[in-house]
């Protein structure tokens, strides 16, 4: 396809600096974001199976309410049923509450025990699973920007670059599309085979790319756009007020639960109830927010649809699911929601959407490593800016996933020693994060992205490690990592330590034999267990 | 293909073309947003519409940015937006509060 070489030239500038102001950002957003895939999960293998109480049937849930609510007034304000197995049957929110990153939350998990009596236990609420979550939303930009995360608006305008960074990539790309697109040249120097992957992972995956662009934008502003639109709307209201129940009630004369779980089975097809939550029981406005999993729907929250219904009658006060009172407009719009939470092909699609992610993360470590190689002169001392640029690339990068990684590490053994465990993650994070970056422009990028990698590894594989001594230190109590969730970690932790092993050992490569004239080499002599392993300039990335 | 004289050649003219289109890119996606709204299927009180609506502006907005490099100048991206803003408000004003 021929395009004017001055609207290649225009379009080859726009992808240029779209990408290189948001890269690292991105980076961070689609890293996490892979992860986020699993966020229940983490979160789960990381509390000790001792901090949860053991399930009951439903009709005991029923006593248990009542039994704590007559105990503790707390409960009256609000409360959760989880129906799931490897959860505590009842738990409250005692100190905190609201929305965004709660480190500080104290929650009260409650049960029963043989004698029917009401066991209860306090816990610092566990946020791994958050955090990672909390890294996506905002890339661990903290402070606040009006009542939204400073971090969310950043990655909104960051998205609405890369939407246009997307657009322009694919322009300058039409011209050799098709003759190249499943190249992948590793016989023509390291820059041809990183444009040869940038370009296969950014077309293969543009449909998700797109999406996730727009729906980024729209999630960071969402509030100014409707604020725009009421303009458009003049007197016509925008939005219908929900009823609300104004009674006072008591909590005495509160359904059984079954009776919920007949609402949505009787409404509803393909559905499962995971968990209910009660708010303001005994004062005007009480309401039950249920969280139903769909098998294999389009859903609107990240792992779940919702259904909000008045607790006393049971009327449905919203639902998100597709029904025909929410009209087409509202399949489109949970659609866009699902396609961006990855959540309507359970776990296959779970899996289809953290490799998505983690294609993503590359495209843009890829597309940095572009904008050096372009800007490369042949000198052994690169410029200035293309050496802030790689320490940068190689710090943040490398560090946000070492970070993650160093959380996930000392998780139990923060357990262990009993350390206040959320605030040390964070601690952990940002320690681990801004060490990477000061280590890489202290020793330049060349050497600490090998040193990065391996330490990386390292990392990786302690998390098992630490599982097994753990497993073998409790005798099986609090550490059994029995459920598919937390098994699926402990061999994802291998596969990422055997990425940046092999990693590691291909950068040590290109430093010691690879392009003199370039900031990914070291002058000094190869490590002698590299020398003569057969390995030419040519097949050296 | 014919070489292109100087003035036939796309300017780049970063920042004339950025702002035209940010700006007026998104008035001209709440104009559009706008008419749909009020005329288009389901009407102003379609069930959920208003967040249709709502998701609608951006994919416009952006598309609008992404494309105005091709406008030679920066002073024609000014008066092309600029023009389809008047037509599509007027449009607009005209539907709903003049007939």
């Amino acid at each position: 396809m021929k395009i004017r070489s001055d609207i290649l030239r225009i379009y080859q500038s726009v992808h240029t600096w779209t990408g290189i102001t948001t890269g690292l950002v991105l980076f961070i957003a689609f890293f996490a974001g892979a992860l986020t895939m699993f966020q229940t999960p983490i979160t789960q293998w990381a509390i000790p199976t001792t901090q949860t109480l053991p399930q009951v049937s439903l009709a005991e849930k029923d006593t248990l309410i009542q039994l704590a609510a007559s105990e503790n007034e707390t409960v009256k304000r609000g409360f959760t049923i989880n129906l799931d197995d490897n959860l505590s049957p009842m738990t409250w929110v005692e100190q905190g509450g609201g929305r965004g990153l709660r480190i500080k939350d104290e929650v009260r998990q409650a049960s029963l025990n043989e004698n029917g009596d009401l066991i209860t236990l306090s816990t610092q609420q566990n946020v791994l699973g958050d955090l990672v979550d909390w890294l996506h939303r905002t890339a661990g930009i903290p402070g606040k920007a009006g009542h939204e995360d400073l971090g969310v608006v950043i990655l909104g305008v960051a998205s609405a670059l890369y939407f246009v960074a997307l657009v322009s990539g694919v322009i300058f790309l039409l011209p050799t599309l098709v003759k190249h697109f499943f190249a992948l040249r590793q016989k023509k120097g390291s820059s041809r085979f990183w444009l040869d992957t940038h370009n296969l992972l950014g077309i293969t995956s543009l449909p998700f790319h797109l999406m996730i662009a727009w729906t980024v934008v729209v999630f960071a502003f969402h509030d100014v756009m409707y604020d725009g639109l009421s303009v458009v709307y003049g007197d016509e209201p925008m939005f219908s007020p929900m009823p609300r129940s104004s009674q006072t009630q008591d909590i005495n004369t509160l359904p059984p639960l079954s009776t919920y779980l007949q609402k949505v089975a009787d409404t509803t097809d393909g559905y499962t109830v995971k968990s209910l939550t009660f708010s303001k029981l005994e004062g005007p406005g009480a309401s039950l927010r249920i969280n139903v999993v769909g098998d294999g729907k389009i859903q609107r929250a990240a792992e779940s649809d919702i259904i909000t219904m008045d607790p006393y009658t049971t009327d449905i006060i919203y639902s998100t699911l597709s029904t025909e009172e929410n009209g087409l407009y509202g399949a489109l719009v949970t659609s866009f929601f699902s396609l961006h939470f990855g959540n309507f092909a359970n776990d296959a699609g779970r899996w289809i959407y953290f490799i998505l992610g983690l294609m993503g993360a590359a495209l843009f470590y890829t597309g940095n490593l572009l904008w050096l190689e372009k800007r490369r002169k042949k000198q052994p001392v690169q410029s200035r800016s293309n050496r802030v640029m790689a320490n940068l690339t190689v710090g943040v990068c490398l560090g946000s996933v070492f970070g993650v990684a160093a959380c996930m590490l000392s998780s139990k053994w923060l357990y262990l020693f009993n350390q206040s465990i959320n605030p040390m993650y964070l601690t952990i994070y940002y320690a681990v994060f801004f060490f990477a970056i000061v280590y890489s422009f202290w020793k330049g990028a060349a050497l600490s992205a090998i040193h990065l990698q391996y330490a990386l590894a390292i990392s990786c594989v302690g998390v098992p490690v630490t599982s097994l001594v753990m497993f073998l230190v409790s005798n099986n109590e609090a550490w059994s990592v029995t459920t598919p969730g937390a098994i699926g970690i402990e061999v994802g932790a291998i596969g990422f330590a055997l990425l940046f092993f092999y990693g590691g050992r291909k950068t040590t490569q290109r430093a010691y034999q690879g392009d003199k004239n370039s900031i990914w080499f070291i002058a000094n002599n190869a490590p002698a267990h590299l020398v003569g392993n057969n390995i030419t300039p040519s097949n050296v990335r | 293909m014919a070489r292109l004289s100087a003035d036939q050649k796309i300017q780049p003219h970063w920042w004339s073309k950025t702002i035209a289109s940010a700006v007026l890119g998104l008035t001209l996606a709440f104009a559009i947003i706008g008419l749909f709204a009020w005329y288009g299927p389901g009407g102003i009180n379609g069930a959920n519409k208003n967040q249709f609506n709502m998701w609608m502006i951006s994919p416009i907005w952006l598309a609008i940015i992404s494309f105005s490099f091709l406008f030679r100048t920066g002073t024609r991206a000014f008066l092309f937006l600029g023009g389809a803003n008047v037509i599509c408000w007027g449009l607009f004003v005209l539907l709903r509060y003049v007939l």
